[in-house]
């Protein structure tokens, strides 16, 4: 499967919320993929969500394994269908980035650790719990599934000054 | 022809006591002249409101233009004005791939604080990026909060940063903490 352009704001797709997924089909397995060749060429990217690809649907990959935040504390990769937070605990504030939003950067503050829970590609239920940057990870991916960026949770006015070059 | 030679860029700052109204008073000009705010950073400091941002617009315009247009509003609000010319090589974007570092220094007020610290992240090829500082505490014991996020050279560690500064830090005999910032990419 080709790897999809990431969609820039204001693409009208980011702002809506995703549909659940019903059934687990071939156009669902092809997103999967389409979302994990796309976050794999991305450089260092952690995660996709479905609408960044122009997908309302809820479906997001993350794989912070490769990452210097989220090698040491990580579940591999993970391809999530309508996943749902089901605990949170914590709080924590890390300047976020998004591909979606290129150039630009905020102080996002999001729950230390999480419990989600999701339907995997193969129709198992999973539940995780993860915490630090992969609990980030996923919480940042998800809020793409209901509309949401990184803008609308910025809680300090502070903000990057320059183009990102590093993803590391 | 690029964008650039299209366009004229100028700093404007505008600085006078706080009041309601200072930046519809500003941006309403700007918006009628046709000028695009591009990057801005406006704050209150005291009791003074702040603002120092980089506008532009299409050719042809002249700054004595945007001056002249200012002037009045400024003079109302009773705020002073200085507009300056960008060149274009000063209008490109900076980037960074340094890690960005949180560096905070505070401790009983004295004179020099930002003198002597920044001399030292000179000359440690820090590159500081934003810089605030805040008088606080009591009259009897005034502190001094310096909080400035800067690019930290290629290699180096805020570990590595803090124990460069432990001289400084003892012989001012303030706390210097330093931390990553650097955005993540999601």
């Amino acid at each position: 499967m080709p790897n999809q352009p990431i969609l820039h704001y204001p693409h009208p797709v980011l702002k809506k919320v995703c549909h659940r997924v019903e059934a687990i089909d071939a156009t669902i397995e092809s997103l999967v993929a389409d979302l994990l060749d796309t976050m794999h060429a991305g450089p260092g990217s952690v995660g996709v969500a479905a609408p960044q690809i122009g997908v309302t649907l809820r479906v997001c990959v993350v794989d912070v394994s490769a990452s210097r935040h989220g090698k040491d504390n990580h579940h591999g990769q993970l391809c999530m269908i309508n996943p749902e937070i089901v605990a949170r605990q914590g709080l924590a504030v890390m300047r976020e980035g998004c591909m979606s939003v290129p150039d630009y950067t905020g102080d996002v503050e999001r729950a230390t650790a999480i419990t989600v829970r999701f339907t995997a590609p193969d129709g198992a239920l999973r539940e995780i719990a993860a915490s630090s940057f992969e609990a980030v990870a996923i919480q940042h991916e998800m809020d793409h599934l209901d509309g949401i960026l990184f803008l609308d949770r910025i809680v300090s006015i502070k903000t990057g000054l320059f183009r990102r070059k590093s993803y590391a | 022809m690029t964008q650039q030679s299209e366009t004229l860029h100028y700093a404007v700052s505008v600085v006078g006591k706080d009041r309601t109204g200072i930046v519809a008073g500003i941006a309403e000009v700007l918006f009628r002249l046709g000028c695009n705010i591009a990057d801005s950073s406006c704050t209150m400091l005291a009791g003074e409101f702040a603002m120092i941002l980089i506008v532009s617009h299409p050719r042809p315009f002249t700054k004595s233009k945007l001056h002249d247009e200012l002037k009045p509003v400024c003079d109302d609000l009773g705020m002073s004005l200085a507009v300056r010319t960008l060149h274009a090589d000063e209008i490109i974007r900076q980037e960074t791939s340094n890690e960005i570092c949180m560096i905070s220094v505070y401790g009983a007020d004295q004179p020099g604080i930002v003198y002597h610290v920044t001399r030292e992240l000179a000359a440690l090829g820090v590159n500081i990026m934003d810089l605030n500082t805040k008088l606080i505490g009591t009259p009897e014991e005034p502190v001094y909060v310096m909080m400035l996020e800067a690019a930290i050279p290629a290699g180096q560690t805020p570990e590595g940063m803090e124990a460069l500064l432990g001289d400084l830090k003892k012989e001012l005999n303030v706390e210097i903490g330093v931390r990553i910032v650097t955005p993540v990419s999601l």
